[in-house]
């Protein structure tokens, strides 16, 4: 189980960056430094209106004096994004929590493909990996141009960085198939973006080496086809066995029953409620576990199980 | 006992798992916590779980003894500053393991010691320090507030050696 301290932080910058997308820049009103990070890495961020966000870092891990996000103003999206333009302000307190890294960089060459607001996690990856000479190439599809993101990242990416933009007659087209086709299979690959392209480079690459894969989602999967059924769920400390409705999460189940357990994003895609489990068959509908972590790991917050599982809880 | 002892610190945090901050005086309401600390506000970890947690006190000799490996139980010396630690006063000279049962008094309120606090894996990892095995038996003591009033760092802690009817165990 992962908690994590959750600071109150002060809005230091707000830049408006191209067309609805901004970066906040927090310092620590105190201390000097905020805790460390590794390119990758995201926060919580608690919206005054009771909602938890995750936003990446996009600033330099090592300028441990700010911590940087870049928020889309998604309109049809969740509300979240839209508090933060709202109230977001310079001066303003918010509560961020210390950073988590579900998507590590590995070691060796990589290469990146980003789609649309995915780009966040992958702008201090490629930082990094070209600060290292490790960057094969960086691929940045959208609709539209971001010229800012743009901007940032052909500063320390240079002749490896391919935009694509769709809205744009006179842009290339990424053409997946004949990227990954192209790619020597030693590399690792780092995506983020829509379901659409994971979707694809996922399928794509189905003949590699599942570790050289990465991937970071920032929405829920969807499985259309997913049909809740009702389980037993056993903490194994207490022996105690309790009722998982088809209208109820692990989570909400274990809570009731007076388990402190920490979570934040309840979509499967921030892991602070990752459990291990001793036996049962685990239905997996979380974004991050890796095939190996899933044989004895799981997100409360959305998993669930055929008849039964134990919990290491 | 005769021993006079000194507050050092004063930190609250408003939910679980918010960074503690530090108070240079607080309130303490006899029967329900410091104003503004999570406990009081009913938002704690272990709010759910009604236990005497109104306030909570660790010892500055065991954070030195954690910072020197003594005992030398997890293989390095670990620092945990005050504002870390998550209990809500640190104080100096005051043997806190002999006041479970016991009242006391720190400036102008009466505390009474419920029971000893129990290290627990949230810390460890909320710090993401081993800090479980060394606070073993040290991590400090849960009080009642008997008396309530105000305190600040400085103030004196003494022992009033009166047993106490409240629950300590």
């Amino acid at each position: 189980m992962s908690v994590r301290i959750i600071m109150k932080l002060l809005v230091e910058t707000r830049e408006e960056l191209d067309d609805d997308l901004v970066r906040i820049a927090f310092r620590h009103p105190i201390r000097p430094q905020l805790p460390i990070w590794t390119p990758g890495a995201h926060v919580d961020v608690r919206l005054g209106n009771g909602k938890i966000r995750q936003y990446s870092l996009t600033s330099d891990p090592s300028d441990l004096s700010r911590y940087a996000i870049i928020v889309k103003r998604e309109r049809d999206g969740r509300g979240g994004s839209d508090f933060i333009h709202e109230h977001f302000t310079e001066g303003a307190h918010v509560r961020v929590s210390m950073p988590r890294n579900n998507f590590k960089l590995a070691t060796g060459r990589g290469v990146l493909i980003a789609g649309g607001i995915g780009v966040t996690p992958l702008i201090s990856m490629g930082r990094a990996l070209s600060q290292s000479k490790m960057l094969e190439s960086f691929h940045f599809c959208s609709k539209t141009s971001y010229p800012s993101i743009e901007g940032e990242l052909s500063r320390f990416c240079g002749d490896s960085l391919r935009t694509y933009f769709s809205n744009e007659p006179d842009s290339q087209r990424l053409n997946v198939a004949s990227l990954i086709e192209n790619l020597s299979s030693d590399l690792h690959i780092y995506c983020c973006g829509p379901e659409r392209l994971m979707s694809e480079v996922k399928h794509l690459t189905s003949d590699w080496n599942p570790d050289q894969l990465h991937f970071e989602a920032f929405n829920a999967s969807e499985d259309q086809k997913h049909k809740a059924e009702p389980f037993d769920v056993t903490v194994s400390s207490t022996g105690e066995t309790l009722r998982v409705s088809e209208s109820q999460s692990i989570l909400d189940v274990l809570r009731v029953a007076g388990y402190v357990i920490p979570s934040s994003c309840r979509q499967g895609i921030c892991g602070t409620c990752e459990c291990g489990y001793t036996s049962g068959e685990v239905i997996h509908r979380d974004s991050i576990l890796s095939p190996d972590a899933r044989q004895d790991r799981i997100m409360l917050c959305v998993s669930r199980a055929r008849v039964s599982v134990t919990l290491d809880l | 006992m005769s021993w006079t002892g000194k507050l050092l610190h004063i930190h609250i945090a408003p939910e679980a798992s918010f960074e503690m901050e530090e108070l240079s005086e607080a309130q303490l309401v006899a029967g329900k916590g410091i104003v503004g600390d999570r406990y009081y506000l009913g938002r704690g970890t272990y709010s759910p779980k009604p236990d005497c947690r109104e306030i909570t006190l660790i010892e500055r000799e065991a954070l030195d003894a954690l910072s020197r490996d003594d005992p030398p139980m997890q293989g390095e010396s670990i620092s945990v500053d005050p504002g870390e630690h998550r209990r809500n006063l640190t104080v100096e000279g005051v043997p806190l393991n002999h006041l479970v049962g016991y009242r006391f008094q720190i400036g102008e309120v009466i505390l009474s010691g419920g029971r000893l606090n129990f290290p627990c894996r949230y810390l460890e990892n909320l710090l993401q320090r081993p800090v479980f095995l060394p606070l073993y038996n040290r991590s400090g003591l849960n009080c009642w507030i008997e008396k309530g009033g105000i305190i600040r760092p400085g103030d004196s802690i003494i022992p009033l050696n009166e047993a106490t009817d409240k629950p300590h165990r």
